[in-house]
């Protein structure tokens, strides 16, 4: 075997070592029940805001505090806390996942990603109105 | 089916257009076969392979003709709005401005696959005119790509589910079936105008940035398909130099491009940066380090000999991971792990940019599996001190790190899998950048480190006694250099540290190598200069996101748990955003900010708030420099939610950092009626706190003497004032002295003010029992307009961009060095 190769085994094996150490970073999609019976791990949670209820965010109060409810994939209920300003257009939202932890009745999160309608279904209500 | 009249619309164009993508289609097909057959019959019949190779040309003239006929014929229905076009209608409006009439190409995906493909035209006849030898076999390969590129643009149907492709000219009317407008034959008239184009693509970097990264991912293919060429043939002579110098030009444009990316993103989005690990980002930073690493194994090959099959692999593999970034990036497979919000393509794309991605790799497998035994190679080893030897193992970490990243951003993709085999349904990390920065930091640590090393060796075997000494004089001046560094920018992370003694290395010896071993000839300084601009680029990095300091720091509110390691780190983390009052100034860091107000431009959509930064001496309150930034924001633009906005930030540049600012939050002018601020109670002991708008009060106690002079004072009144310290951010700044007092049967209270701050503070009841007293607390007024914004400052940020200037300089070098090498030789032969 010439060195080169004994090198690149090395190589390769480190990689695989640091790549299959460093999954342990991943995070998994959860629940609200699910994420809750390990509070303080950082989970995502995929769900919907719920828009009967109120989106309480004052930013005279506080601008970084944001308080609304959200259905989770398995229909439960669960108010979350957010620490920043209000997403753009999340009412609009047809899905938001949110990366945070469980802690106490809420869910308490640092970032929000949403998914928006896509233009298509938008673009049928416009023509929907002006028909 | 009742055929109805239609009236007002422009068909013609749609028709022409559409001819062309049919007419690009064909001939790209005929180009290949006749290229092909150019290319099987070489060896055998001379003659034949001339006009074989003859038709080839006239039918990629032809192709590349009919492109570029689809391309202005899409621009003039989008040019004269003819809102007909569902592409027209769906990506443009009447407002848009001419300089964003090219944007509508890349927001929509036709568009964008359509500027990707005449890249490849002009790229290609190019190649026609200067791969001699090789031309048949590159060209087959070029025109195999552009019928996958052509075929995006069809919009057959088979059946009612396949469909191939989707057609840029198709009507709305056709797209939307289904909406009873359109069975009136005016339907026109009540379509005024278009949904218009995506307000974030409404930005200059917008303009220039997906041309020039559109043309890096274009540029990629040329390398690609010289090397299946090459193989194809069996033959390695021919194929080395142009591939080096379209890989040269490849590097410079498609790391342009990406950082083009980072520039628009740092300027116009706001998540505070020019880089964020985005999935999207990702899937062009892996094709151009995997395209570096095939760089460097070329010019290994070139010079010893050594390092053929994996050059052969790595050319491959960056292309393959061109359309394997397409794949993620246009099918909506990312879904919920990417900001950049393309929207799902559907299920024809998605197979048919597998399909593709599958012919590519049974070609590059397959041509390397029948070649494997007639690879060059070299039977001894090489020596330890040789810079090949280095330069390999650089290369080989490049395609580590590039597979790493790909790893993590091809969760959604490999995900189900997973969760088929554990039950469990894997998310990125929560904390993506941190994920990414512990194995990447390391990257570049060895990158930079290999990088001065690597040059001050010599192919096949160097002089150890003058590389040591060359390695020694460099890594002590990076000492001296890092120390201070280290010091002054207060860097205290040893990873970090490292990585400082790495970039300074590489621009040292950089610099040493330029002048010491090049001489200072500007033709030969590519390599130099690139890797000096890496150098310069990762210290950029370092200083830029390692001191990032948020100024707009609220220490009011609720603090929370974002489980850092520390309280402080959880509070920065959660008050990131701070209000300002109109007219009314907060404390930032060594800045006060003040919001003036708000305006807007004609023919502009957006609205600019005014916000007015000074510095000013602690000691003297003397005003050191004072400026003025205007953060902006689309509020109800189009397609966006009532009161949702879209904030663009406004930066103060200086040589040294940036402050960088955007409005996340402003009010809203039809909530202005309702008082946001009334007295609010607070029921204190002594020394407690309470928050306010921009800093906070501490309750220090009563005092039953009170100045006389300090409210209407009449003999018999029982007075008791209380003491309360204003704070701020930078301290205490101020006393408060509510007054209370008794006149006969009756209480009376004073309300104290602190102007600075709007500021109301009442003593409204003495509570004797709880020994406590009730404040009332009240700031600014109702009519009062406010933002919510943050400030960060970004130290030495222009060291990156100067970086990524100084690297594609590099490339472009040593691109021009090595054409006009070949054309000296050229003359040397003939």
């Amino acid at each position: 075997m010439k060195r080169t190769h004994i090198i690149l085994l090395v190589l390769v094996a480190a990689a695989v070592t640091i790549i299959v150490s460093q999954f342990a970073d991943f995070s998994t999609y959860e629940t609200f029940a699910s994420a809750s019976k390990e509070p303080g791990k950082q989970y995502h949670v995929i769900g919907f805001l719920d828009n009967s209820k109120p989106f309480e965010y004052d930013p005279v109060k506080d601008p970084n505090h944001c308080t609304f409810y959200v259905k989770d994939k398995a229909g439960n209920l669960s108010k979350v806390v957010f620490n920043g300003a209000k997403p753009t257009d999340i009412e609009k939202s047809e899905q938001i996942v949110m990366t945070g932890t469980m802690q106490g009745d809420a869910f308490r999160c640092n970032k929000i990603q949403m998914k928006c309608p896509s233009k298509y279904q938008n673009d049928q209500v416009v023509i929907g109105n002006a028909s | 089916m009742e055929q109805v009249q239609f009236i007002g619309e422009h068909l013609a164009p749609g028709k022409l257009g559409h001819f062309f993508a049919i007419l690009s289609f064909v001939m790209a097909l005929f180009g290949t076969f006749t290229y092909w057959r150019a290319a099987a019959t070489e060896n055998k019949d001379l003659t034949s392979s001339r006009s074989w190779l003859l038709l080839g040309r006239n039918s990629f003239v032809i192709h590349s003709a009919a492109t570029a006929g689809v391309f202005f014929t899409l621009f003039y229905i989008i040019q004269n709005h003819y809102f007909e076009y569902f592409y027209v209608w769906r990506h443009s409006d009447l407002s848009l401005s001419p300089k964003y009439l090219l944007s509508c190409f890349w927001e929509g995906q036709e568009g964008s696959f359509l500027l990707w493909s005449i890249w490849h035209c002009v790229l290609g006849l190019i190649v026609m005119f200067t791969a001699k030898g090789l031309e048949s076999r590159v060209m087959t390969v070029i025109s195999l790509v552009q019928v996958a590129l052509a075929s995006m643009l069809l919009g057959f149907y088979f059946g009612p589910d396949i469909k191939i492709g989707s057609d840029p000219f198709i009507l709305l009317r056709t797209q939307m079936q289904d909406a009873p407008i359109f069975s009136q034959p005016n339907y026109l008239a009540s379509i005024k105008d278009g949904k218009g184009l995506n307000i974030l693509l409404q930005n200059y970097w917008m303009v220039i940035h997906p041309p020039i990264l559109f043309l890096g991912f274009a540029s990629t293919l040329i390398p690609f398909a010289y090397t299946i060429a090459a193989v194809w043939k069996g033959e390695y002579k021919q194929w080395l130099k142009p591939t080096l110098v379209w890989s040269l030009f490849c590097g410079g444009i498609l790391g342009t491009g990406i950082m083009m990316g980072g520039a628009w993103a740092y300027e116009s989005l706001t998540f505070g940066g020019y880089w964020a690990w985005d999935p999207v980002e990702n899937a062009s930073l892996v094709p151009w380090l995997l395209l570096v690493a095939a760089l460097h194994t070329l010019v290994i090959f070139k010079a010893t000999g050594r390092s053929f099959i994996i050059t052969v692999i790595l050319m491959s593999l960056t292309y393959l991971f061109v359309w394997y970034s397409t794949f993620l990036t246009r099918t909506g497979v990312l879904g919920d792990t990417s900001v950049h919000a393309f929207t799902d393509e559907g299920k024809a794309l998605y197979w048919h940019l597998l399909v593709v991605l599958g012919i590519l790799m049974i070609i590059a497998i397959g041509l390397l599996i029948y070649r494997w035994k007639g690879f060059p190679r070299v039977k001894t080893e090489e020596a330890i001190n040789s810079r090949e030897f280095w330069m390999f193992i650089g290369s080989f970490i490049l395609l580590l790190s590039a597979f790493q990243i790909s790893i993590t951003t091809s969760i959604p993709v490999w995900s189900p899998l997973a969760k088929a085999i554990t039950g469990k349904d894997v998310a990125p990390p929560a904390d993506v950048v941190k994920h990414y920065n512990d194995i990447q930091v390391w990257v570049a640590i060895i990158i930079t480190l290999l990088t001065a090393s690597i040059l001050y060796l010599r192919f096949k075997t160097s002089d150890n006694k003058t590389v040591l000494k060359r390695l020694g004089l460099t890594a002590g001046i990076a000492v001296v250099l890092s120390a201070v560094m280290a010091y002054t920018e207060r860097i205290g992370d040893a990873r970090y540290i490292t990585l400082l003694f790495g970039c300074n290395y590489t621009i040292v010896g950089m610099i040493y190598y330029a002048i010491k071993v090049q001489k200072g000839q500007i033709k030969k300084l590519g390599a130099a200069s690139t890797h000096f601009g890496f150098g310069v680029f990762i210290l950029g990095v370092l200083f830029s996101s390692y001191n990032k300091e948020v100024m707009s720091i609220n220490t009011m509110g609720i603090m929370m748990d974002f489980g850092k390691k520390n309280a402080s780190e959880n509070a920065r983390e959660s008050m990131e955003n701070v209000l300002l009052y109109k007219n009314n100034p907060v404390v930032m860091g060594e800045y006060t900010a003040t919001f003036l107000g708000d305006s807007t431009a004609e023919n502009d959509p957006r609205i600019f708030y005014k916000v007015a930064y000074e510095r000013r001496d602690t000691a003297t309150k003397e005003l050191k420099e004072s400026f003025t930034l205007y953060p902006d924001a689309f509020v109800n633009a189009k397609g966006m939610e009532e009161n949702s906005m879209s904030p663009n930030p406004d930066s103060k540049h200086y040589l040294t950092r940036d402050i960088f600012t955007y409005v996340t939050k402003a009010y809203d002018p039809k909530m202005k009626k309702d008082d946001t601020s009334q007295f609010k109670s607070h029921k204190v002991h002594e020394g407690d706190t309470v928050f306010t708008n921009d800093g906070y009060l501490i309750f220090a106690g009563l005092n039953p003497n009170v100045d006389a002079n300090a409210y209407p004072h009449q003999p018999g009144d029982v007075a008791v004032s209380a003491t309360v310290f204003a704070y701020n951010t930078n301290g205490i700044t101020d006393t408060l002295h509510p007054i209370y007092y008794i006149r006969g049967q009756y209480a009376y209270q004073v309300t104290d003010t602190l102007k600075a701050s709007n500021l109301y503070a009442r003593l409204e009841n003495i509570i004797p029992d709880d020994k406590a007293v009730e404040l009332t607390i009240k700031q600014s007024s109702a009519d009062d307009d406010y933002i919510v914004m943050k400030a960060l400052i970004f130290p030495y940020i222009n060291l990156v961009w100067l970086g990524v200037i100084i690297m594609s300089l590099g490339f472009f070098l040593a691109m021009v060095n090595r054409i006009t090498k070949k054309e000296k030789e050229k003359a040397a032969t003939a």
